[in-house]
C-alpha cells in the first residue's frame, strides 16, 4: 500500500474491516474502485500485517488430525492429476497425464500397497470428473473472456499484422457474430433481478442448442477480484431438474472492461435451455449455487412459450 | 538454499503439494480451529484452504513476506468468508476461552516466523485495549460487534482501537524491518 492510499480514510476503513471481519460484496466493490485511484498499492499490506499479529498469536500449533490429513493427501493427489489433465488438455505438454500418474505415485510413495486400487480408480474418476466439477478447477480453467478496455476497442475489421502466414484466430466476439451469422443460434437479453450487482448490467446471450455453444456478452457488470469470488453461469435445462441447474463455467470480469464477452462452457449437454443465471460464487465456482447472488437473467423463447 | 514449498508446486512439482500438508498442515489445522465455531467446519474449511493454497503458489513472492505469512494470509481469508457466511450461528466457545490465549513472547520462540516475532515485539508497544481488540479480532475472530459486547468498549471505540492498532504495528514492522537493514515489504 502506498502512502497516499493509507491517507485515504475510507479506503483503509474498509480494508480494516476486510483484514478483521470480512466485506459484503457491495463494499468489495467499493474498495475496487478507491484502489484504482492508487496504482501500484499493494492492496495485501494490512492481511498480511493481519496474518503475522495471528501468528504472533499462535502460541503452538496444534498437530492435524491424521483423518484428516489423509484427506487433504487425497485431495493433494486429486489435484495434481486434474492440473496436469489440463495442461494435456490445452496441448502445451503431450505426456502430460502419463506423467500424471507418475507424479501421483511418486507424491503417494508413502501410501500402503493396500490402497493402491481404490487410489487408481479414483484417479481415473477425477479424470473424468474434471471438466464439470468446478471445485477441481483451478486458475487455468476460468473461461478466458475477450475483454473490450476503454479506449482500445479495434475498428471492425482491422487486423493486427502477423509474423506468420497463419491465419489470426477470430476473437471472441467475432465468433459470437459467426454464431449468430450461422441462423441456428437463439439472442436472448439480460433482465436484470433485485441483486445490488445487477444495477447497470446489459447485455445478452446467444446459444446454439444444435452446436452446443454460445457467448454471454455483458456492460456494466462488476468487476471481481479472483482471489475471492468468481461469475458462474448455471443454465436451466427444460430437461433437468430446476433445483439442479447445468453448470456453464466461472468467469472474471475484470477492472477497467466496458464489454466482455465469454464463451459458454456446460459441463453436459444441454438438451433444451430455459434460462441462463449468473450467480457470483466463492472463487473456484461451487457444484450446487445458494443462489444468494444473482446478478442477471436471461429467459429464453423456450420459456416464454 | 532449499526451494520454498510454495515455488515448488508453481513450478509444477507433484510432490511439492503433499509436502505442503506435511510442512503446514499443523499451522491451518490450528488457524481454523480458533476462526471456526465447530471442528466439522474447521474440516471443511482447512480442505478448502489447502486448495485455495495450492491454487494461488505461483503467487508467491518472498521479497513480501514468508510462506508462513502468505499461508496464514490465505487461510484468514478463506475463515472469514465462512464466518460471514455463519455469522447468524451462535458462538459456541465461550469468552473464558478468549482470555487466556496470549502473544508469543518475542524472542522466546526459536520456531516463530521473523514476521510474527515483529509482530509481537510490535505489539508490546500499543495500548493495552488495543492489544484485546486486535487479539480477539485477528487471533480469535470475533467481528466487532461480538468484541464490544465481549470487552464493554462501544462499538466506535472497538473500531477506531482495531484501525489505529493495526496500522500502528503494521508502521512499527516497518521499522523493524529498516533496522535490520532488510527490504521493506
Amino acid at each position: 500500500m502506498n502512502a497516499a492510499a493509507l491517507r485515504d480514510d475510507r479506503l483503509v476503513d474498509l480494508l480494516v474491516k476486510q483484514t478483521t471481519e470480512g466485506v459484503t460484496l457491495e463494499e468489495q466493490a467499493e474498495i475496487e474502485r478507491l484502489l484504482a485511484a492508487y496504482p501500484g498499492a499493494d492492496r495485501e499490506i494490512l492481511a498480511r500485517t493481519a496474518a503475522a499479529i495471528a501468528l504472533a498469536g499462535e502460541v503452538e500449533d496444534e498437530p492435524l488430525p491424521t483423518a484428516l490429513r489423509d484427506k487433504l493427501r487425497d485431495n493433494a493427489a486429486r489435484w495434481v492429476v486434474s492440473r496436469e489433465s489440463k495442461v494435456a488438455d490445452l496441448g502445451e505438454h503431450r505426456e502430460a497425464r502419463v506423467t500424471a500418474a507418475a507424479s501421483v505415485k511418486r507424491a503417494r510413495g508413502e501410501v500402503p500397497s493396500s490402497r493402491w486400487p481404490w487410489f487408481a480408480a479414483a484417479a481415473c474418476l477425477v479424470l473424468a470428473v474434471t471438466g464439470w466439477w468446478p471445485r477441481l478447477r483451478d486458475a487455468q480453467d476460468v473461461q478466458r473472456a475477450d475483454v473490450t478496455q476503454p479506449g482500445t476497442a479495434q475498428p471492425p475489421g482491422q487486423v493486427t499484422p502477423q509474423p506468420t502466414q497463419r491465419p489470426p484466430e477470430p476473437t471472441l466476439a467475432e465468433r459470437r457474430e459467426q454464431l449468430l451469422a450461422g441462423g441456428t443460434a437463439v439472442s436472448v437479453p439480460w433482465s436484470n433481478t433485485d441483486d445490488p450487482g445487477s444495477r447497470g448490467v446489459i447485455g445478452d446471450v446467444v446459444w446454439d442448442n444444435e452446436k452446443q455453444t454460445g457467448y454471454l456478452r455483458f456492460s456494466g457488470l462488476a468487476a471481481n477480484d479472483p482471489q475471492r469470488t468468481q461469475y458462474q453461469l448455471w443454465i436451466f435445462d427444460k430437461e433437468q431438474d430446476q433445483r439442479y441447474p447445468i453448470d456453464g463455467g466461472v468467469f472474471d470480469i475484470p477492472a477497467g472492461a466496458t464489454e466482455v464477452v465469454v464463451p459458454i462452457k456446460a459441463a453436459i449437454p444441454v438438451r433444451e435451455a430455459l434460462m441462463f443465471a449468473v450467480t457470483i460464487e466463492k472463487s473456484g465456482g461451487v457444484v450446487v449455487s445458494e443462489r444468494e447472488h444473482i446478478v442477471t437473467l436471461a429467459k429464453t423463447p423456450v420459456a416464454a412459450g | 538454499m532449499a526451494e520454498s514449498v510454495l515455488k515448488r508446486i508453481a513450478h509444477g512439482d507433484p510432490r511439492a503439494v503433499a509436502d505442503c500438508i506435511d510442512e503446514f498442515g499443523g499451522l491451518v489445522w490450528s488457524i481454523a480451529r480458533r476462526l471456526t465455531r465447530a471442528r466439522a467446519d474447521a474440516e471443511d474449511a482447512v480442505q478448502e484452504i489447502f486448495t485455495d493454497i495450492w491454487r494461488s503458489a505461483s503467487r508467491f513472492d518472498p521479497a513480501q513476506g514468508s510462506e508462513k505469512v502468505f499461508i496464514t494470509t490465505i487461510a484468514r481469508r478463506r475463515l472469514i468468508d465462512r464466518l460471514r457466511r455463519s455469522s447468524n450461528e451462535p458462538a459456541t466457545e465461550s469468552t473464558d476461552v478468549l482470555e487466556v490465549a496470549g502473544w508469543a513472547d518475542p524472542g522466546s520462540r526459536g520456531e516463530i516466523c521473523v514476521e510474527a516475532e515483529r509482530a509481537a515485539q510490535a505489539l508490546t508497544q500499543l495500548r493495552p485495549e488495543q492489544q484485546k481488540v486486535l487479539q480477539l479480532g485477528i487471533v480469535n475472530g470475533l467481528t466487532h460487534s461480538e468484541i464490544a459486547k465481549t470487552t464493554g468498549m462501544p462499538l466506535g471505540t472497538v473500531k477506531t482501537n482495531m484501525r489505529r492498532g493495526l496500522l500502528q504495528v503494521r508502521e512499527l514492522m516497518s521499522v523493524l524491518v529498516d533496522e535490520a537493514g532488510e527490504v521493506r515489504s
